[in-house]
């Protein structure tokens, strides 16, 4: 049993960087013996490291970030599932307390990296984090199973970035069921917070957004005319997809007949080619 | 009906059939009117920008069309940028009618989204390499210029080469023929990796952003850190945040035709395996070598000559005529030469797909992709190459399709 205060001397194992600052790195077998050794202390040896952080990544505590990172990848491997969980939880726990939000910052990174269900609930804690939001919608999102029930619990009250980076993840999830929360955003006075909740809608394939997509289509020329028909054409797409063509067709059939203009001619083309895949 | 403009027939594949291109000719030797004149931008402009954009002026005048440099975009620009020719907002460049072919000479990991932009826009695209940082982003990428019939061509040219060289040219026909069922073939690229000059620095520490320089936006999709001098301006292939390491720079120049000479342009490897030390979360860093297996026994080896113990499992190995039985050498024989492959000038002008066309450069970038997710993993991976997904590791397939910042997303 590996004990906290030996975690030190076995960080100190990892490799010094040339004059320049360059790592040579460490052999995987040689680093596996000193996971190995670190994993055998459990938990506590998992949060010893943890406390060996420091709060700015300035290079000083880069050996306890190399041995951090190098055991997420060793607990992710096929088969070793019961680490990976407790090493996940060691660092799950140490989430949303007294830790500096930098170093939270990095524990969240690490467990994009091997956490998995153990790990939803505290990364959901922290959707409503103004400092740590960004880094746990990543987390949640490469976790993927189970999780849309975290951003859909965050929404609400959640203003600016945050909301936009929830409603994102929602469309990126394909989550049906926050559909009535991205049509509201869809007339949000915000352009990129319309933009993503349009775009969500789309990538959900919702069939009873179409109409809301093409009036949002028919915006003046610019950014958000280009990024809302192609938001059609995506729902469209996934409308043929998913057998409702009639549906898609009439998507395309609106975006060709509203694209006139010589310079939107590609746009009357893609339109065409969703109408001949919707026949 | 009125004739269609060399600017309209660009922007639609469907103008022949509505009447005809007016050429310079008919106005006038010398004279030429602003609709048959392209619109350029670069949307990146720094490092390679600049030649990224004047390579395909050349491309474009070799194939007879013009072009004038409209707009130039950079997040450096956020202090003076008016709009009409600077900006630091590359959406404002892409919302321009007039524009119509786009340099994009930004880091990489801004590289798919852009083009996709492009695409959504309707502009053709000239791509500074990698194309991607990850995987997904590539398969995104050709679903945006299908979806809009728009060319895309990658902005390394080894294939072209590749396809003019008469051995080459056979092993693309015994490749790409159907009948090598069994494929001795074992492929080196040694060397050539800067793998120690893009590996990155583990003492630096966070400093205040340059003046002018909007660091939100430069981060854009990624996970947002403090700003680190070698996370700008060059050194930015030294965080996997951003591209790759000399590998992701490098390899799509070396493997360009590779791909196009051994029949890879709509495959990958199934098999990847690395001898690399444990990478690093935030800098990439050093490896010796890695062996990439495919479907029909061919061997790619990359071998860094930097880092750990030579590759010895396999020897170099040419595919040849005589691999094949006599009946089958005799069908090759009797194949006829693949159609050239068009520049990004005649792709534009002919509007058929370029060479290096978006599946194509995503095939390449992914051996890329797959090589480092298999260094970063530090283990065997088992690839998928039609569902483009890792077989059987879940943590590795994280790398596969990485999620973004909003608002980016693929």
């Amino acid at each position: 049993m590996t004990r906290p205060q030996d975690v030190a001397a076995l960080v100190g194992q990892m490799p010094d960087p040339d004059k320049h600052g360059k790592l040579d790195g460490i052999p995987w077998p040689e680093a596996e013996k000193i996971y190995d050794e670190i994993l055998k202390g459990g938990r506590p040896a998992i949060v010893k490291l943890v406390e060996m952080l420091r709060e700015v990544d300035d290079g000083e505590d880069y050996k306890v970030r190399y041995t951090l990172h190098g055991l997420a990848l060793h607990v992710g491997r096929p088969g070793k599932e019961q680490e990976r969980e407790m090493f996940a939880s060691a660092l799950a726990s140490q989430l949303g307390g007294p830790r500096p939000k930098p170093v939270q910052g990095f524990l969240v990174r690490e467990l994009q990296v091997a956490g998995g269900k153990e790990s939803v609930s505290p990364l959901g804690r922290l959707l409503a984090d103004e400092d740590l939001f960004s880094d746990a919608v990543l987390a949640l999102l490469a976790i993927r199973e189970g999780v849309a029930g975290e951003f859909r619990r965050a929404l609400p009250g959640a203003r600016g970035r945050r909301r936009l980076a929830l409603l994102q993840a929602l469309g990126v999830l394909r989550d049906a069921e926050s559909v009535p929360a991205l049509r509201e955003a869809a007339g949000d006075p915000d352009r990129d917070t319309r933009l993503t909740a349009l775009w969500g809608l789309a990538n959900i394939g919702d069939a009873g957004s179409a109409d809301l997509l093409l009036r949002a289509a028919d915006a003046p020329p610019g950014w958000e005319r280009i990024q809302a028909a192609n938001s059609c054409l995506l729902l469209a797409e996934r409308l043929a997809a998913s057998g409702h063509k009639a549906e898609a067709a009439k998507i395309g059939r609106r975006l060709q007949e509203t694209r006139t203009d010589p310079s939107e001619a590609y746009v009357r083309e893609a339109a065409g080619r969703i109408l001949a895949a919707a026949k | 009906m009125h004739p269609v403009t060399r600017r309209e027939f660009v922007r639609s594949a469907a103008a022949p059939a509505l009447g005809m291109v007016v050429r310079p000719g008919v106005l006038g030797r010398g004279r030429r009117p602003p609709s048959e004149t392209l619109g350029g931008a670069l949307i990146g402009c720094g490092g390679r920008g600049p030649g990224t954009y004047d390579g395909m002026r050349k491309f474009l005048e070799k194939a007879g069309l013009q072009v004038e440099l409209l707009a130039r975009c950079d997040v450096r620009f956020a202090d003076k940028a008016d709009n009409q020719t600077i900006y630091a907002d590359f959406r404002r460049v892409l919302e321009r009618k007039d524009i119509d072919v786009v340099a994009i000479g930004t880091p990489p990991h801004w590289h798919a989204l852009i083009s996709i932009a492009a695409a959504e826009a309707g502009k053709d695209v000239l791509c500074e390499k990698p194309m991607t940082r990850f995987i997904a982003e590539g398969r995104a990428v050709v679903e945006a210029f299908r979806r809009y019939n728009r060319i895309f061509q990658i902005g390394t040219f080894g294939r072209f080469a590749d396809s003019k060289d008469k051995n080459k040219v056979l092993i693309h026909k015994i490749m790409t023929s159907g009948l090598m069922k069994n494929c001795p073939g074992v492929v080196f690229r040694k060397g050539g990796f800067k793998v120690k000059e893009w590996s990155g620095r583990v003492n630096l520490a966070p400093q205040p952003p340059p003046k002018g320089l909007d660091w939100d936006f430069y981060v854009g999709p990624s996970p947002f850190k403090p700003f680190v001098r070698d996370r700008f301006g060059g050194t930015h292939r030294n965080y996997w945040d951003y591209e790759g390491g000399g590998l992701a720079d490098m390899g799509q120049h070396h493997l360009e035709g590779f791909n196009w000479t051994y029949g890879k342009d709509y495959t990958s490897p199934v098999e990847i395996e690395a001898h690399a030390p444990v990478a690093h979360p935030e800098v990439t860093g050093m490896w010796g070598w890695v062996e990439m297996k495919y479907a029909d026994g061919l061997t790619l080896v990359l071998e860094s000559g930097e880092w750990g113990t030579p590759y010895d499992r396999k020897k170099p190995r040419d595919v040849r005529l005589t691999d094949l039985s006599e009946e089958d050498q005799r069908k090759i024989r009797e194949m006829p030469d693949p159609e050239p492959l068009l520049d990004f000038g005649e792709a534009v002008r002919t509007r058929k797909p370029a060479g290096g066309h978006p599946e194509a450069a995503h095939r390449t970038a992914c051996l890329l992709h797959l090589a480092n997710l298999a260094i970063r993993t530090g283990r065997k991976i088992r690839y998928d190459p039609v569902k483009e997904q890792v077989i059987g590791d879940e943590e590795a397939n994280r790398l596969v399709n990485q999620p973004m910042r909003a608002p980016w997303h693929l």
